[in-house]
């Protein structure tokens, strides 16, 4: 099973996701309400995903981005954004996001998105 | 939560995933030899291990996944630290008990078993283990680089695969790439895409220009596109599949232009070579451009079925073209036809026969580990040597053959092969070694297995077969051939202690089994102190034989023609009972039993009389006999099916391999030439 | 005949309401029942090609539509006497443990419901005399006789006799 971390200030929004991916068959091994737990729950778990918004207090996605690639080069990391954050994406993908959902977002985004990630070496 | 996906992608995963852990050992093993992994051998590993991971994560075996995980990491610290000193036997056994553990299970998968989460963790922790002391405590600094590893994994892995299809020259290609619609952030994304493909292509231009300061740009890429131009020593398909595995690709358009000069753009060439769209153009991998073999792996119940047809077809042909209702008709444009429909049928059956031939190198192959791992265990020195791997025979049979040779293996090692000691004692050279051979000749492939170990011990295995109660004449009358064989029976082991390897005498009999389940049979050789062989001959194909059908009674059999010596009228002057009842004939001065189908099967028939009916001789094993029936109904092609298992599993049932449909629909049984040859005469 | 030559689609034997259902057919005057999730068709007679060594309830194999199968005659498993095939009698398909078996039943009668309820164990008379029978139903003031499908595949008797004839061997 394909294991996903939720980094995610809006309750609802883990919430969403986590609905989302555990109706497809992922498992959402933990989740994050800030950049710093994101870290320290990766490390942790070690998910094979992680979902990361980008706009969140203290410490951005992107901080929380960069943080966890360090740990693990090899960590993949999907950016939740909101449209106008066209900067704030671009910098993630420089930063080594793997790629990008844009709210609001399908189902079939969200999954197909992950599956393709998942599979990718 | 395999059931996610489609079985066939279940099968493929198994497939390849089985592949992938062939070559591993393959590697691994090639490397032990060297006492050292070679650059070579190190990338490839991590490859190995790396698509594995991959695609059970995407089939969410999540264990098998981890356990390649941990091996890549070793790996991948190997590889990035090629200074650091390691215990090479040590890490061998490690990946091997990796790949045990993803082969296990695979199994279970394929038997819907529940997988074993804690072996795994065990394994993991072996691993993380062996990191540990190898990195000298500083943990995995995998995690610490900056830079992307699993690219340049892969570009290593595709450079070298370049270089080997030796295809350095680029091609330019023009990509036209759709976004899936409502995706947003268009040009975000093709930027992204930019960035992903300078690992793989360069001279990359691209329209629109301004994709990252403008953001209006996503209405243009939304309605034309993204327009990408470069230079890639990729495949067109590579290519392709790239594509197909980015997240909200919609659709691309993909023209080769041509191939480019190095380091050169061209420009006006005519972008009308290739052009396949995402969806659906798997049809290309056969394009004329592609100078790869291409390959497609087909269900074997597709080729068993499509078997099982042309032999049907190649029954109905003989039906129409004997059909009674054309009999004493002169029609010699029918007939000319008729050849011509022969020719094909025939033509044809040749070549799906050869669709289901394999090369028995992978089965030999794995004949390596069980060498490696024995010898070590019981403290000897052998060397295997394989000659005529490239043979190729049915895939049914293959799948018979895996187990005996892997025992006969087991076998040299454990009882053939001496201990160093011995050997130099004995003038021989330290290091014993095992010969697996296959060649092919006439309709037979022949697999021997030869060691030049101590040979058969006559009087050791008589000794055994007398405590066993195994033997059936007395030893006096028991020819070399006579004892050797007896190795075979169920329950016979000459090993004092049983081993781990060899067991407790189950296996020998179980090779016999095998063989003969295939309509094979094995002689052994043996010389003693110089070694011992036995050596298998097996039917190219089994699926169609050829037949003569017989009648007993009212009832039609067949039996298999490479068995038949010859059938004849007997002249009753030649026969003659013995004392104890039993019938005989001579023939040529040579004295065989008459063994009467009707009397061993119970089956009520007017032919009685010897000379009523007709003689068969049969030959299997280096034994004959003659067989009583009550006449011949003719040759036949037939395609052997098996008894139902219900059938083969009532043991009062025998002297059957399978039966056959005939062209009238009715059923014939198959006589087991061995059986024939061996059973008691009733 | 075409009437009962018809063949049960997955669709509908896949469902987990059939489990009580069952397809009855007559033996001699008894009514015998077999859940019908077990049952792929009912077909009429077709040639038997008789193996040698079978036990006699054992008629031998079959050629349906190119699968061979084996066919039992349940009248002289039950011990009752052989009668000539006629018109009426039917091979009912069944498949148990994965592996194809045809029953020759004298004929088909009818597909039923009985609930659960309904059914008791039959009553032990002496060791393994039942051992066909796994339960007795009433529907309609009619006595149904529900079977045991893994007893009428085992061969345990057979066994005894191929070992008895190795022992004296």
């Amino acid at each position: 099973m394909i294991t996903v971390l939720v980094v995610d200030d809006a309750a609802f929004m883990r919430l969403a996701i986590k609905n989302v991916l555990e109706k497809n068959g992922f498992k959402v091994v933990a989740d994050a309400k800030n950049g710093q737990e994101g870290i320290e729950k990766y490390i942790e778990y070690h998910p094979d995903i992680v979902t990361m918004d980008i706009t969140m207090p203290d410490m951005t996605g992107i901080e929380a981005l960069k943080k966890i690639r360090e740990y693990d080069k090899n960590a993949k990391v999907v950016m939740i954004s909101a449209m106008g954050q066209e900067r704030m994406v671009k910098e993630a993908i420089l930063n080594g996001a793997k790629s990008f959902i844009v709210k609001p977002y399908k189902e079939e985004h969200i999954t197909q998105t992950l599956l393709k990630i998942a599979a990718d070496k | 939560m395999a059931e996610h996906y489609g079985d066939s992608l279940l099968e493929m995963f198994l497939f390849e995933t089985s592949q992938n852990t062939e070559q591993l050992e393959r590697i691994i093993l090639d490397t032990e030899k060297a006492g050292k992994f070679s650059e070579e051998a190190i990338n490839e590993i991590f490859r190995i291990m790396h698509t594995i991971k991959g695609s059970a994560a995407m089939m969410s075996f999540s264990n098998i996944s981890t356990v390649a995980h941990k091996a890549e990491d070793l790996f991948y610290f190997i590889r990035e630290n090629p200074s650091v000193e390691y215990d090479c036997s040590n890490i061998t056994d490690i990946i091997l008990s990796c790949m045990d553990y993803i082969n296990s299970e695979m199994e279970k998968i394929k038997n819907n078993e529940e997988a074993d989460i804690e072996g795994g963790e065990a394994l993991i922790q072996r691993v993380e283990r062996c990191l540990h002391e190898i990195s000298g405590g500083k943990g995995v600094s995998r995690n610490k680089n900056t830079g992307t590893e699993s690219k340049s994994a892969e570009k290593a892995a595709d450079g070298e695969k370049v270089s080997k299809d030796e295809k350095s020259e680029k091609h330019s290609y023009q990509l036209t790439v759709f976004f899936e619609e409502g995706c947003g952030m268009e040009n975000i994304r093709a930027f992204s895409i930019v960035r992903d493909m300078e690992d793989f292509a360069d001279h990359i231009r691209f329209q629109p220009e301004d994709i990252v300061e403008n953001n209006d740009t996503v209405f243009e890429i939304r309605k034309n596109g993204f327009k990408i131009f470069f230079d890639s020593a990729k495949t067109y398909q590579d290519i392709i599949e790239i594509f197909e595995k980015t997240p909200f690709v919609g659709s691309i358009n993909l023209i080769e232009t041509a191939k480019a000069e190095r380091n050169q753009t061209q420009k006006g060439a005519k972008p009308e070579v290739k052009n396949g769209q995402k969806n659906g153009n798997k049809a290309d991998k056969n394009d004329e451009h592609q100078s790869v073999q291409s390959l497609i792996s087909v269900n074997v119940s597709k080729l068993d079925k499509l078997m099982d047809m042309v032999g049907e077809l190649v029954i109905a042909e003989s039906m129409v073209v004997e059909n009674p209702d054309l009999s004493g008709l002169e029609l010699p444009n029918f007939q000319r036809e008729a050849q011509q429909l022969h020719k094909i049928i025939n033509e044809m059956q040749d070549l799906v026969m050869s669709l289901r031939l394999v090369p028995l190198a992978s089965t030999f192959q794995k004949t390596h580990r069980i060498v490696r791992d024995m010898t070590k265990k019981l403290g000897k020195e052998a060397e295997i040597r394989i000659i005529g791997e490239e043979t190729e025979v049915d895939k049914n049979i293959i799948e018979h053959l895996s187990d005996p040779l892997l025992h006969l293996v087991r076998n040299c090692i454990d009882h053939g092969i001496e201990s160093e000691e011995e050997r130099i004692a004995a003038g021989k050279p330290p290091v014993g070694t095992i010969t697996i051979e296959a060649y092919n000749a006439g309709s037979n492939v022949y697999v021997v297995v030869r060691d030049d170990g101590r040979g058969i011990d006559k009087n050791k295995v008589l000794e055994k077969a007398k405590r066993q109660n195994l033997l059936k004449k007395p030893e006096s009358e028991m020819t070399d051939k006579e004892i050797y064989n007896l190795i075979f029976l169920p329950g016979f082991s000459t090993n004092e202690t049983v081993s781990e390897y060899s067991g407790r005498g189950v296996g020998m009999d179980v090779v016999l089994k095998n063989i003969l389940a295939i309509g094979g049979s094995l002689t052994v050789e043996s010389e003693e102190g110089k070694g011992m062989a036995v050596i298998m001959k097996i039917p190219l194909t089994v699926a169609i034989i050829e037949g003569m059908g017989i009648l007993v009674g009212n009832r039609r059999f067949t039996i298999p023609i490479s068995a038949m010596k010859e059938s004849f009228k007997p002249d009753p002057k030649d026969i003659f009972t013995d004392i104890y009842g039993n019938e005989m004939i001579m023939l040529r001065g040579e004295c065989y039993a008459i063994m009467r189908l009707h009397k061993q099967w119970g089956i009520e028939t007017e032919v009685t009389n010897l000379s009523d009916g007709i003689l068969i001789l049969v030959e299997q094993d280096d034994k004959r006999r003659c067989i009583f029936a009550d006449k011949l109904i003719g040759e036949h092609q037939v395609v052997v099916k098996t008894l139902p298992e219900l059938i083969k599993r009532i043991k009062t049932v025998e002297g059957l391999s399978g039966c056959t449909l005939l062209g009238d629909g009715s059923i014939s049984l198959i006589i087991d030439a061995g059986w024939l040859v061996n059973t008691d005469i009733k | 005949m075409s009437d009962v030559s018809k063949t049960f689609s997955g669709a509908e034997a896949s469902e987990d309401s059939l489990s009580s259902k069952f397809l009855t057919f007559k033996i001699d005057n008894e009514c015998y029942a077999i859940e019908i999730s077990f049952v792929i068709e009912i077909i009429n007679m077709l040639p038997i090609t008789p193996v040698p060594g079978l036990p006699a309830y054992v008629k031998g194999i079959v050629n349906l539509r190119g699968r061979i199968i084996p066919v039992m005659d349940l009248r002289i498993r039950f011990n009752k006497s052989e009668i000539a095939y006629n018109e009426r009698t039917c091979i009912v398909v069944a498949s148990i443990d994965g592996m194809d078996i045809g029953f020759i039943v004298d004929s088909v009668a009818e597909v039923l419901t009985i609930p659960e309820s309904d059914i008791v164990n039959p009553p032990a008379i002496k060791k393994d005399s039942n051992r066909f029978v796994k339960g007795i139903a009433k529907v309609k003031d009619e006595i149904k006789l529900i079977l045991d499908n893994q007893s009428l595949i085992d061969f345990r008797d057979i066994d005894d006799i191929a070992s008895a004839i190795q022992n004296e061997n």
